[in-house]
């Protein structure tokens, strides 16, 4: 699949139809991929795609990262399902136009959350990772450890139902239908389940961690905003100290903000330092604007945000009681 | 250098409890970081690098300066026992020096007050300072860069090195040996076990990477302050404050008032020169209006500025920035690039 996705850049680089292309490379680490961009055919062999790559690219084309995408007339971009409707989101929003961008899905099997892999291999460090359909190998200094993706996978991509892009001008292999079943959200069950005292409880617990590096709404492609509430200071909205209720007036706001536009992809919650369990909130508001409003979100390009349309048959309770 | 059986550790550990107030590497999900403990067995073992830098004991994210009320002013009272630190990795100590040189010694007038730090000085200069010695360092470890190695401890109070079934306890300090002659149930290390900590020690020093020379970056990262390098390098940087947040060297701050009419309280706070606001002026325009512009001043900072003005890199080798970025932007291969660059 590697080949085919770097020789479907190089062509469209060498056709001329993109000047620039937003993909992964390797990284770093072995757990690791890399946002790269490619704007020659002959880099083209940089580009990897596998269950290491959780990075959302579309965060290119919004804030201050746009400027990579706007310098240039055309960009492909390589999209996982999530992304895409990152993607088709942005586009109902105005941020790009969708003859700017060309899609490029690949097949996406999810991805993995590395605390889960750190946790398999018992705080021993891993060295060296590989993946072999459904099984990954992951080897240390004095171990070798054979799990089921499944066991490593990020939260958001075990309930995930859209894996492969459903818009896009071109796609590395076969894309998956979708089946039309509805998300059980069996992943935040045991969460929903709990009193509302047990609830504010557990988001105490979880961000009381936080240490506000804002990484989750900085790889957030619909966290766009030209200044964050949070760094407004004239008036100032909030404090900035990582006590507990700032914190939790961040993260409350930023759930809210994102009601109706949040893909689940998630990128924040892979994303932060701290292991904060940011989808419990995501995908619980995600749920309750399905279910209100019977949206899938950046699922359509004429379909503006739920927030952000109104239709006089949709539910109202909220409004009369 | 003492020796104190692995069993009778606690013992030690309790021992420091009643001194000082004791900070120790603690578990907390998948992440690790140094709290208050009250009590040996919170301590982690299974760790090799705290997620969260040691900084935040002697610079707390939000670190409370003073109440005001009506005109009255109280100063914030440190707490009476002196701070004693468990389970610091060579990096970690190191860094410690590297702010103390900011807030501590007062580089321009050393005999100034004025240039020194209280809440800083009040929290470092009484603290015991207890490394242990890295016997498996990770492949993120680059201290070597800096000189450092893993079981360096000339800047520790006491260093501890585990060699299976014991530890070894070994004074690096007036303070730490004064500490050490008051301690119980102790035996001197044997020439054995001396000599599996050296074996330790050169296993642990050849298993780091090779040091990459970082001779001349002060002049070439100011020859390229306007060059396209900072754009190749910070295309991907998504500007988060991630790096900067566990590094245990960024110690830049706010200061801000919270409160209510006539009362209330200054606090100063974490903040990075990654954030676009950290530069915003008030007329609304920010000289570092660019994500790269952001990313140029914290790398600049760390292997240029620090060393023009205090003669060091304030850059420790710990790897937390390496492990932490969610887009793996590597602070190595920043610093390689810019050595490579051709403008
Ligand atoms: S949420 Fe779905 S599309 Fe996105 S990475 Fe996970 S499995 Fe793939
Ligand atoms: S990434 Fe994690 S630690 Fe950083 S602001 Fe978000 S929740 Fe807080
Ligand atoms: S810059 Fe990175 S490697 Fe250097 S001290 Fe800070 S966190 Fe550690």
């Amino acid at each position: 699949m590697v080949n085919e996705l770097r020789e479907a850049a190089g062509k469209l680089l060498d056709d001329g139809k993109v000047d620039l292309v937003i993909g992964w490379a390797k990284g770093s680490l072995p757990l690791a991929s890399t946002p790269v961009f490619i704007s020659s055919s002959d880099e083209a062999d940089q580009l990897v795609f596998d269950s290491t790559c959780g990075n959302n690219l579309t965060v290119y084309f919004t804030k201050d990262n746009k400027k990579i995408s706007r310098d240039r007339k055309k960009v492909g971009i390589f999209v996982k399902g999530c992304d895409s409707r990152s993607l088709v989101l942005n586009i109902t929003e105005k941020q790009l136009k969708r003859e700017d961008v060309t899609i490029i899905g690949v097949p996406c099997s999810g991805v993995i959350d590395t605390r889960k892999v750190r946790r398999k291999a018992e705080g021993r460090e891993v060295l060296e990772y590989s993946q072999d359909g459904d099984t990954v190998t992951i080897k240390g200094k004095e171990f070798e450890l054979s799990v089921p993706l499944e066991e490593l996978l990020s939260n958001a991509c075990l309930s995930c139902l859209r894996k492969d892009a459903e818009e896009y001008d071109l796609f590395i292999g076969e894309p998956r239908k979708f089946s039309g079943e509805s998300d059980p959200y069996s992943d935040i069950e045991e969460y929903e389940n709990l009193s509302a005292d047990e609830r504010w409880e557990r988001m105490n617990e979880e961000y009381s961690k936080c240490i506000r590096c804002y990484a989750c709404r900085n790889v957030c492609p619909s966290c766009y905003c030209n200044v964050c509430f949070v760094d407004q200071n004239d008036p100032q909205w909030i404090g900035k100290t990582p006590e507990i209720t700032d914190t939790m007036i961040f993260h409350i706001i930023r759930n809210l903000h994102i009601a109706g536009r949040c893909v689940e992809c998630g990128a924040c919650e892979r994303a932060c330092p701290m292991d904060i369990r940011l989808l419990y909130l995501n995908r619980k508001v995600a749920k309750e604007v399905r279910e209100r409003f019977g949206s899938d979100t950046g699922t359509d390009l004429d379909q503006k945000p739920a927030m952000a349309d109104f239709r006089e048959d949709e539910n109202q309770d909220f409004i009369m009681g | 250098m003492i020796r104190i059986k692995k069993e009778n550790i606690s013992g030690f550990i309790e021992g420091l409890m009643s001194d000082y107030v004791l900070f120790a590497p603690v578990k907390d999900g998948e992440t690790v970081s140094f709290r208050k403990i009250e009590s040996a067995d919170s301590i982690a073992e299974d760790y090799m690098n705290t997620d969260k830098s040691p900084k935040d004991i002697f610079f707390p994210p939000a670190e409370v300066l003073f109440s005001f009320d009506s005109g009255e002013i109280t100063k914030n009272e440190c707490s009476e026992k002196p701070f004693a630190v468990w389970g610091l990795r060579g990096c970690d100590v190191k860094s410690l020096t590297l702010l103390n040189m900011v807030f501590g010694t007062a580089r321009q007038n050393p005999e100034d007050e004025m240039f020194q730090d209280p809440y800083w000085k009040e929290k470092y200069d009484n603290a015991l300072i207890i490394q242990t010695a890295c016997n498996d360092p990770r492949s993120t470890c680059f201290c070597n860069w800096f000189g450092g190695s893993p079981h360096d401890g000339e800047k520790a109070d006491i260093l501890v090195i585990y060699i299976g079934d014991a530890y070894l306890l070994d004074p690096k300090s007036d303070k730490g040996r004064k500490y050490l002659e008051t301690v119980k149930n102790t035996e001197p290390a044997a020439k054995k076990d001396i000599k599996e900590a050296e074996r330790l020690r050169a296993e642990a020093d050849s298993s780091l990477s090779a040091v990459f020379e970082l001779d001349g970056i002060v002049g070439r990262m100011s020859g390229l302050f306007n060059s396209g390098v900072w754009e190749e390098i910070g295309a991907k940087c998504v500007n988060c404050g991630a790096c900067a947040f566990i590094c245990p060297t960024c110690h830049c701050f706010d200061v801000q008032d919270e409160g209510k009419g006539k009362k209330g309280k200054r606090i100063r706070i974490w903040d990075t020169c990654m954030f676009p606001v950290f530069t915003a002026e008030a007329s609304g325009h920010n000289p570092r209006e660019l994500s790269k512009d952001r990313l140029r001043q914290r790398f600049m900072h760390k292997y240029s500025y620090f060393m023009e003005n205090y003669g060091e890199h304030l850059c420790t080798g710990c790897g937390r920035c390496v492990v932490v970025c969610p887009v793996n932007l590597d602070i190595r291969e920043v610093a390689k690039k810019v050595m490579s660059y051709q403008s």
